[in-house]
């Protein structure tokens, strides 16, 4: 059994390093692209009135709709009608993004709307304009409450990017599932793969979870 | 002033046509659903008990558990029950196993929500004010029936909210199943795509079809949520 290890996942490292690496990438993008749009779609809910229904209907879909049904509808759809995405990896990263940009507008808003009122009006009373009221006031305390939901958001990301390897975009679980059509032997190679994601997702969460944790503790936060 | 191919997307005719058979596949998602909540608030109830126990030995164990199970990703866990556990077993019992992709399908996403199940009930059992375990042992109850009586009957009715999110989850789940071959939705989708070559009404016919189920579902959730927290525990 150990020769087995050897040969079907060790040999193998490097096409599933380049598959992680693939993975890691389409998630750093999704996530990137989720932040924004969450930003983008919250404000527009909370701020323009007449973007507002299309807002809050666009969260709910987004939230609403299974990543994988999202991924396939982009990826099929949106070329022919839009122009764009134009690869499967760009494919890829923009349905994981819209998935998750409908949950964090949703933490935004709450993290917004958690600010005391008490901040805001101490703002004005000094003087400051509403964008600096913003900027300086709100921004910080929304990111640090949306901390914990935004370090979730990112291991749910991870965990959908497992279905890129549909759309054939060349990630961890594409190469892994080639060895496996390959070699016909799925227990070695599967197994590992399960163990690097569940080890890497572990490994994230915790970590960021603690340094959030300690940035809260640091800015001297109720926890 | 549409371009054709929104047009074309827009156009439901063909979904409509084949929406006996598409939404015969609903059935599944709904069978694997059902069996999949099953056996993940089965699991996820024990593990959430394992982890709450004051033994390390049990604490560990459960954590151990619910860690692997809720940082799995569904995809990876679908593959592995479909293709390596047969497999295990058929070593362990001597014989050549294969499984059905609808039991496939119900064992791995049942672990995997096992894990985010186990979580909530364990938040629900750590809220319960100490002075209602501590009253049922001043009785002379065992542990099982403090258990029993008091301890998870406060537990589910504080967290029946957030199971019910935990439920919603798990049906969007469903919709990879297809990708064992299990005929749902998505499955008959892509089937109908290659006869009929026309990918775009059915991919967006089947988004607009699983928005609506799961915006309904998700919705009764929350009214249903919003009522018990404001009528069960206030």
């Amino acid at each position: 059994m150990g020769g087995n290890w050897e040969r079907l996942v060790w040999n193998q490292r490097e096409a599933l390093l380049a598959g992680f690496g693939v993975t890691l990438e389409c998630c750093a993008y999704a996530f990137g692209g989720a932040i924004l749009g969450g930003l983008v779609l919250c404000l527009a809910r909370l701020y323009v009135p007449w973007l507002r229904p299309l807002a809050i209907v666009l969260i709910e879909f987004f939230r609403g709709t299974p990543i994988f049904v999202q991924l396939v509808w982009v990826n099929y759809v949106w070329p022919e009608v839009l122009g764009w995405p134009t690869s499967f990896f760009a494919a890829a990263w923009t349905a994981l993004a819209l998935q998750s940009s409908g949950y964090l507008a949703e933490t935004f808003r709450a993290g917004i709307e958690g600010v005391p009122r008490g901040h805001r009006e101490a703002a004005m009373a000094v003087g400051m304009s509403r964008p600096q009221i913003f900027r300086r006031i709100v921004t910080p305390q929304m990111l640090i409450a949306s901390a914990p939901a935004l370090i979730n958001q990112f291991t749910v990301i991870v965990k959908s990017s497992t279905l890129v390897s549909v759309i054939t975009v060349p990630d961890l679980m594409a190469q892994a599932l080639r060895i496996v059509n390959r070699t016909y032997e799925p227990i070695e190679i599967l197994t590992a793969t399960a163990f690097i994601y569940i080890g890497f997702i572990f490994a994230v969460s915790t970590l960021a979870n603690m340094g959030a944790a300690r940035l809260r503790r640091k800015l001297g936060l109720a926890d | 002033m549409i371009s054709e191919p929104l047009r074309q997307a827009l156009d439901l005719g063909v979904f409509w046509e084949y929406r006996q058979v598409l939404f015969g596949g609903l059935a599944f998602n709904a069978g694997i659903f059902v069996c999949a909540a099953c056996l993940a608030f089965a699991i996820g109830l024990l593990a959430a008990i394992l982890r709450n126990r004051r033994g390390r030995v049990s604490r560990g164990l459960g954590a151990l558990y619910v860690e692997t199970f809720r940082n799995a990703p569904d995809y990876v866990m679908l593959v592995w029950v479909h293709l390596v556990l047969p497999i295990m077993i058929g070593l362990l019992i001597g014989k050549r196993l294969e499984f059905p992709p609808f039991l496939s399908a119900v064992i791995a996403l049942g672990l995997v929500y096992s894990g985010y199940l186990a979580e909530t009930i364990r938040a629900g059992l750590q809220a319960i004010p100490r002075g209602n375990l501590e009253a049922g042992r001043a009785v002379g109850m065992s542990e099982f029936l403090i258990l029993r009586r008091i301890a998870l009957p406060q537990a589910l009715r504080r967290m029946m909210p957030e199971i019910l999110n935990n439920l919603v989850s798990l049906f969007k789940a469903t919709t990879i199943v297809s990708l064992i071959a299990v005929p749902d939705l998505m499955y008959r989708v892509s089937m109908v795509t290659q006869q009929e070559m026309q990918p775009l009404p059915l991919y967006t016919g089947s988004a607009l079809t699983y928005f609506v189920v799961v915006f309904c579902v998700a919705s009764l959730a929350r009214l249903i949520g919003e009522r018990w927290r404001r009528s069960v525990l206030m």
